[in-house]
């Protein structure tokens, strides 16, 4: 399903997903609120969803839709590669975040990520992050806390920020659930972060994940 | 308003012709004042010395008179005696000295003040006729050949000269009453001179009181007016002076609405319009045969030429109304701003927030964030900053923000640009304050409060 203000964006986006044999575009919502009823009544395997929408903005529309249904599978399209739009993003449940410039590059791959479960960033927006982070680091004239993680807990940083829960991650890992949780609050801890979203904007800025 | 130069000109014409004629007025009303005293005092005198001449007129005409009386009793008297101290004994008293008397008598009406009126002048003749008639009388009763004996003499005595004796004496006393009714006269004549003067006195008192009472009630009412039409033009200037604040209040929602407008149209528009391009020329790109080399690099050209396009309408769109405020609110906006600076390598610029609600007011949004990045861009820009800090705290109903840079800094006192100018204006339309603190060579640092409704810090 597709939610954007433009129609002129819709359906250049749904020419590039319906090219895809296995893909097909439900449905077009033109701002926040229609995509939430939409998304309520026909409960689509992905929303694509355009952050500046009128009435309803995509940010908001998308923590409506997780607050339901956390599970949702939303791919957030913007313009900012910034880190405010992009932990907004998270914090709203959104499990990929498209730059608009590369979507037509991204598109299918980020849909077919967040479709399995797994979460998706332009690489534009990795680079911006890791930049961002970097200079602040050398500003402060901190050490990167990553290298004070263990291996194991690089491993649960990874698993985690990729949104695998808790039992998941025990499971890959051969450990117990327990565990997992003091190895994630010792993440959290030493990298100062607070909550998953910060989690996972940790993960793209240094290219754990993509 | 109309053309205030004229107004303003006739305004002080009439300012000045109302002055004049107070000055008149008050100059008239002292002058008034101090001639009738003048007046007063002058009259005052002369009666005095009127009344000083009647007297010394009074006393010369009775004194004189006085003495005509006594030298006509002496020579009476002395006459008497001679003529009837008889031839048998040797009288005391000669002719020749009757005769003297008679002589001081005469003198006595001579010497009688000249400045005599008819009235008195007929009197005093009389007396001069009689008292001829006596003498001669008497010359003729001391002349030899008379041969009067004394009982003659004594019957003389008693008939003639008694008679003229008594009648000068009458005559005098008509003198004197005459004299007497003259002084009466003078001294009422005077009386009323001087209630003529009290009438005038109290006339032009009254008539200076009345001019007076007259020039205060007018000064007064003048006064009134004055300070009416001063505060009917206080109350035009208050007026419109919160004309030119509403006004300038409207021009900077206009400005702002303004922004908007074209940021969202050329993000929107065109932005979306290139987004959409650049999307048809990835799918063209695919179609093309991977031996037109041509074409690709064709196609890739305008590709970059759309991304270019589009990196610098996104870059005017964010200057001009950053999205952010409306998508995800102040902090995030403002965390955006400083990174935004940061990485353009201008300088560091650290965000701090606490307890800032993520439903503010767009108007208080707005202004925080071009208050931010006003003090931002001038530190930037202006102060050769390093480092820059920005602290934006919320906490009842109050938000205040702080951007401390370690520049050069500046002299607030002296230097009032445009900039902070529009950031004060922007800040006191919402009933905060704003306040620069700075010191060449200390840094500047900017505060700013701006109460805030209704919203729940989250």
């Amino acid at each position: 399903m597709l939610a954007d203000d433009h129609k002129l964006m819709r359906s250049g986006l749904r020419v590039l997903l319906e090219q895809q044999p296995d893909l097909t575009v439900m449905g077009e919502a033109s701002d926040g609120r229609e995509a939430v009823a939409l998304v309520a009544s026909q409960r689509p395997d992905v929303l694509v969803m355009d952050i500046g929408m009128p009435s309803l903005n995509g940010i908001e529309a998308a923590a409506q839709i997780t607050q339901s249904n956390p599970e949702a599978a939303i791919v957030m399209l913007s313009m900012h590669s910034d880190e405010s739009y992009v932990l907004r993003a998270l914090k709203a449940g959104a499990k990929g975040y498209l730059l608009k410039d590369s979507a037509e590059a991204d598109l299918i791959r980020a849909v077919r990520a967040v479709a399995e479960g797994k979460s998706f960033f332009s690489p534009a927006v990795s680079k911006v992050l890791l930049d961002d982070y970097v200079r602040k680091l050398k500003r402060s004239g901190t050490e990167d806390p990553y290298d004070l993680l263990t291996p194991r807990e690089r491993e649960v940083l990874q698993l985690v920020a990729e949104g695998k829960s808790n039992k998941e991650v025990a499971q890959l890992l051969n450990l117990s659930v327990y565990t997992v949780e003091t190895h994630r609050s010792n993440i959290m801890e030493k990298l100062n972060l607070h909550g998953v979203p910060e989690l996972i904007l940790y993960a793209v800025r240094k290219g754990i994940i993509s | 308003m109309g053309t205030p130069s004229e107004d303003d000109l006739k305004s002080q014409k009439r300012a000045e012709k109302v002055r004049r004629i107070l000055l008149l007025a008050f100059g008239g009303l002292l002058a008034l004042m101090i001639v009738a005293g003048v007046a007063a005092l002058h009259s005052l005198r002369q009666l005095d010395g009127i009344e000083q001449q009647i007297n010394e007129r009074y006393s010369a005409h009775s004194q004189a008179l006085t003495t005509i009386l006594i030298s006509v009793h002496v020579y009476h008297d002395q006459m008497e005696r001679y003529l009837l101290s008889g031839e048998n004994s040797e009288p005391s008293i000669g002719a020749a000295d009757v005769q003297e008397s008679g002589e001081s008598v005469r003198n006595a009406l001579k010497s009688y003040p000249v400045d005599t009126e008819p009235e008195e002048q007929a009197l005093l003749s009389e007396i001069q006729q009689k008292f001829t008639e006596q003498e001669n009388s008497f010359a003729l009763l001391l002349r030899p050949s008379a041969g009067v004996n004394s009982q003659e003499r004594q019957r003389f005595v008693g008939e003639q000269m008694m008679l003229r004796h008594a009648y000068i004496l009458q005559v005098s006393q008509e003198v004197s009453s005459l004299n007497n009714k003259k002084l009466t006269g003078a001294k009422q004549s005077l009386a009323a001179s001087f209630r003529m003067v009290q009438t005038r006195l109290v006339s032009t008192v009254l008539l200076s009181l009345l001019a007076g009472l007259l020039l205060s009630l007018s000064g007064g009412f003048y006064i009134l007016r004055l300070e009416r039409q001063g505060r009917a033009r206080y109350q035009e200037l208050v007026a419109s002076r919160q004309e030119l604040e509403s006004l300038s209040a409207r021009l900077v929602d206009a400005q702002e609405e303004e922004r908007r407008s074209i940021s969202r149209e050329l993000h929107d528009e065109v932005g979306q319009t290139l987004g959409a391009l650049l999307v048809d020329l990835g799918q063209l790109s695919k179609l093309v045969p991977a031996d037109d080399n041509l074409l690709r690099e064709k196609i890739a050209r305008i590709k970059s030429a759309a991304e270019t396009a589009v990196k610098s309408i996104r870059d005017l769109a964010l200057l001009l109304r950053p999205p952010m405020l409306d998508d995800l609110g102040l902090v995030p906006a403002l965390e955006w701003q400083a990174r935004e600076i940061s990485r353009r390598g201008e300088m560091e610029v650290d965000v701090h927030s606490e307890m800032v609600s993520e439903q503010l007011a767009d108007d208080v949004m707005v202004c925080l964030y071009r208050l931010v990045q006003e003090a931002l861009t001038n530190a930037a820009r202006h102060s050769g900053a390093k480092h820059a800090k920005v602290s934006i705290v919320q906490n009842e109903g109050t938000i205040r923000v702080q951007i401390a840079d370690d520049g050069i800094g500046f002299s607030p006192e002296r230097v009032r640009g445009m900039g902070i100018l529009g950031m004060e204006e922007r800040v006191k339309r919402l009933g905060g304050s704003l306040t620069i603190e700075s010191e060449p060579g200390k840094g500047t640092t900017v505060f700013a409060k701006i109460p805030v409704e209704h919203s729940k810090p989250v």
